[in-house]
């Protein structure tokens, strides 16, 4: 790796300044921040920089060569074609691009890069600072297994479930991993231990069926993740998923701020996040922001992480995982704690000690107010969530007091068919749950999304759930509400009645003869005029008919 | 000739009656029929033979309201042209309703069933004819799961698909022999590529 061309120190920046205000000592060790990712995180993170008179260099696929994200950075780079392997994942063009802008820090965002210990490192050894935990601890706590042992070592309940790989190359020790899975009970789930984030998981019900799903698992996750590993865990159910912010700075100091509540799941994907978990007492609350701690200082965390628990309906918690990355719903932390996670991230690595501000946050444990965020994204609610990537025709968002949107989306732009579909995550705050619900309605209502079909119904459906509203979280809260295609059923009748009523506005009579020529009428509607000049598109219709179909 | 131009559909068909589907591959579910729209003075329409109080009101270039007798609804309106539809008489609409977003098929009610005929002659001149396979999504082809010349049963999978990090299993809709495999694995395909025929 070349060396790191530093940038000049010329006139002091907008930085400085804004940095004394954080209380740290003068400037943090980099001025230009990378952001190896696309979509709304990386204009998420290029607005915490740009705050923290950070420049930023944006990098981008041939498929966001107009993206928002490349726009709004101070410099930007091409790092490859569409695909990912070649762009986004591709460990060398992103230090590549680093070097070529003088970077002096990256910021990995979530997914893509976000938690392999392998980038970390080769930032590190790059000599750039690498904005996130450790690699140390991004491999310890990526794999999945050792940190189960973690969590075990360090006295936080963990899913009941098997903390070795499973043997299943040999035939002979099936039987000991039968009875294991037997004392384990069922359901249970099969996991990679290379997967996590619901990905690289299978359900087995039956015992007699165990033995196929470890070897069809294996396979598998030794396809998707390189490493074929699997374990158990039982699968619990009904569940409520709730997590714990963590952040970390380089003294060893561990805190936790607040939880989130993100029981409502599609394929173990979340699809609505609420801060704080609603129901919980402060005890309880307290409990598990202890437990979320001892798993982070076991680990060695720093900067940001997010510790994942399972609550049975015993209210006892069971660990499930550590992200070692922002959360996609780091945002409504944010807003019941006013702590902006982003720049926290950016402080932290830069070797601040946590803000006041933050240590504050944790203190209070239960914060003031309520905050919801639901993820619209191109897929089809009606088809079983299918990804429906395509152009967005028409994109109009909610504004107004308590309503925040973080997207990179934007009318005229195509959501491509290579990445991650989330569009925008349209997030409410308000003094309590109740009120934060009616808020999330009324914004979903100012939501208007053309040219892809979105998520928008669904979670139209969430706010005016009583069962949502009564504070009813499960992780198969999906599957016991939703109906997509009779939830789609009505619209589509109505839809076909606006078809009709558009045609008929056009002109076409059942008197005879259509009337006259409007010229007006296209563009009153949009609709061009009809292929016949003067004629209504229903009578040139029947022409074109005539000439192209044999009649007998 | 003039009969069949005219439409026999009874009250509210009438010259100008209209046919409206569910354009394929928009979700489509096999019991969704289209309806006939009968159009009457005034803008209003009869559906499927009956009056309805249905309008559209607040046009704009893209938006309008629907005010049916159970309420008031917000609707995105566009019109999705292709030249090879407009040379059949057909006009595909986008209409989003309740969040919901909708691919219609407008034509005239007399054209559809000039054309139910001759599809007719043509599947039994073909004995059922081959089915077409075509993508619903843009994505890259993962893997293929049969050869020409192979038997397929209802249900049987085809292929998979991978499209924004999902893969999603194409599936043989009716029983038969593949006789074409138009894709191969790693093939990035698009919207209405074909990627199996089945006879």
């Amino acid at each position: 790796m070349a060396t790191v061309k530093r940038p000049p120190a010329d006139t002091p920046t907008v930085a400085s300044l804004s940095l004394r205000k954080d209380g740290g000592d003068g400037a943090l060790p980099f001025r230009r921040v990378l952001i190896a990712n696309r979509g709304e995180i990386a204009v998420r993170i290029l607005r915490a920089c740009r705050d923290l008179g950070l420049e930023t260099v944006a990098i981008y696929s041939d498929a966001d060569a107009h993206a928002a994200h490349v726009g709004l950075a101070d410099q930007a780079v091409r790092i490859g074609p569409a695909a990912p392997t070649k762009s986004y994942l591709d460990i060398g063009a992103v230090l590549d691009a680093a070097a070529r802008t003088g970077a002096e820090a990256i910021h990995p965002g979530y997914g893509f890069l976000a938690e392999r210990s392998e980038f970390a490192r080769a930032v590190n050894d790059a000599g750039l600072v690498f904005v996130g935990p450790s690699p140390a601890a991004i491999e310890a706590l990526g794999d999945k297994l050792h940190a189960r042992r973690l969590a075990r070592d360090a006295g936080v309940p963990i899913v009941p479930g098997t903390l070795e790989p499973a043997a299943i190359d040999r035939p002979d020790d099936l039987p000991p991993l039968l009875a294991e899975a037997a004392s384990i009970g069922f359901p249970i789930l099969v996991k990679a231990t290379a997967g996590g984030g619901g990905r690289g998981m299978r359900r087995v019900v039956r015992a007699t069926d165990l033995p196929a799903v470890l070897v069809e698992g294996s396979r598998e996750a030794a396809s998707a993740f390189g490493d074929g590993r699997v374990y158990l865990e039982r699968e619990i159910l009904p569940a409520r998923h709730i997590e714990v912010q963590l952040l970390g700075d380089s003294s060893g100091r561990v805190i936790a701020l607040g939880e989130r509540d993100c029981s409502i799941q599609r394929r173990h994907q979340k699809l609505v996040e609420e801060a704080p978990a609603p129901g919980l007492s402060d005890g309880e609350r307290r409990e598990l922001h202890r437990l979320a701690v001892a798993m982070g200082t076991a680990a060695g965390l720093t900067n940001a992480a997010t510790a994942e628990f399972l609550r049975a309906p015993d209210g006892r918690y069971h660990f499930l995982e550590v992200n070692t990355r922002l959360q996609v719903e780091h945002g409504v932390t944010e807003l019941v704690t006013g702590v902006d996670i982003v720049r926290e991230q950016l402080l932290l690595a830069g070797g601040r000690p946590l803000s006041e501000a933050a240590l504050a946050a944790a203190e209070r444990a239960t914060p003031a107010g309520h905050a919801i965020e639901v993820r619209l994204s191109a897929e089809d609610p009606g088809r079983d969530f299918t990804p429906t990537p395509g152009l967005i025709r028409l994109w109009a968002m909610p504004s107004g007091p308590g309503i925040r949107v973080d997207t990179a989306a934007r009318a005229g732009e195509r959501v491509p068919p290579e990445y991650d579909n989330l569009l925008a995550k349209v997030m409410v705050h308000a003094p309590d749950r109740a009120a934060a619900i009616e808020l999330l309605g009324a914004a979903l209502a100012e939501v208007e999304v053309a040219g892809i079909q979105t998520t928008l119904p669904f979670h139209r459906f969430v706010a005016g759930h009583a069962g949502f509203r009564a504070g009813e979280l499960s992780t198969s809260w999906v599957a016991e509400h939703w109906d997509g295609p009779s939830a789609a059923a009505g619209p589509r009748r109505l839809a076909q009645v606006v078809a009709a009523l558009l045609a008929a506005s056009e002109g076409a009579t059942d008197s005879g003869a259509p009337e006259p020529p409007r010229r007006g009428t296209s563009e009153a509607t949009g609709w061009p005029p009809g292929p016949g000049e003067g004629t209504s598109w229903a009578e040139a219709a029947l022409e074109a008919m005539v000439d192209r179909w044999p009649t007998s | 000739m003039a009969d069949e131009l005219n439409g026999r559909d009874g009250p509210g068909a009438g010259r100008a009656a209209l046919r409206i589907t569910f354009a394929p591959g928009s979700q489509a579910e096999a019991d969704e029929a289209p309806i006939r729209a009968g159009i009457a003075a005034g803008g209003r329409v009869s559906i499927d033979g009956e009056p309805s109080e249905a309008a559209l009101t607040d046009r704009t270039s893209s938006t309008a309201r629907l005010e049916t007798s159970d309420g008031s609804h917000r609707v995105l309106l566009h019109e999705l042209p292709d030249p090879r539809r407009a040379a059949l008489g057909v006009r595909r609409v986008e209409v989003v309703i309740d969040g919901w977003r909708i691919e219609l098929d407008v034509e005239s009610e007399a054209r559809a069933r000039l054309r139910e005929r001759a599809t007719s002659v043509r599947a039994e001149a073909g004995r059922g004819g081959p089915s077409e396979l075509r993508a619903i999504i843009p994505g890259r082809v993962v893997s293929v799961d049969v050869a020409e010349g192979d038997a397929v049963e209802p249900g049987g999978r085809l292929l998979v698909l991978e499209a924004m990090k999902m893969q999603n299993e194409l599936k043989a809709p009716r029983a038969g022999t593949v006789v074409r495999v138009a894709v191969g694995p790693g093939e990035t395909v698009e919207l209405g590529d074909v990627l199996v025929v089945i006879e």
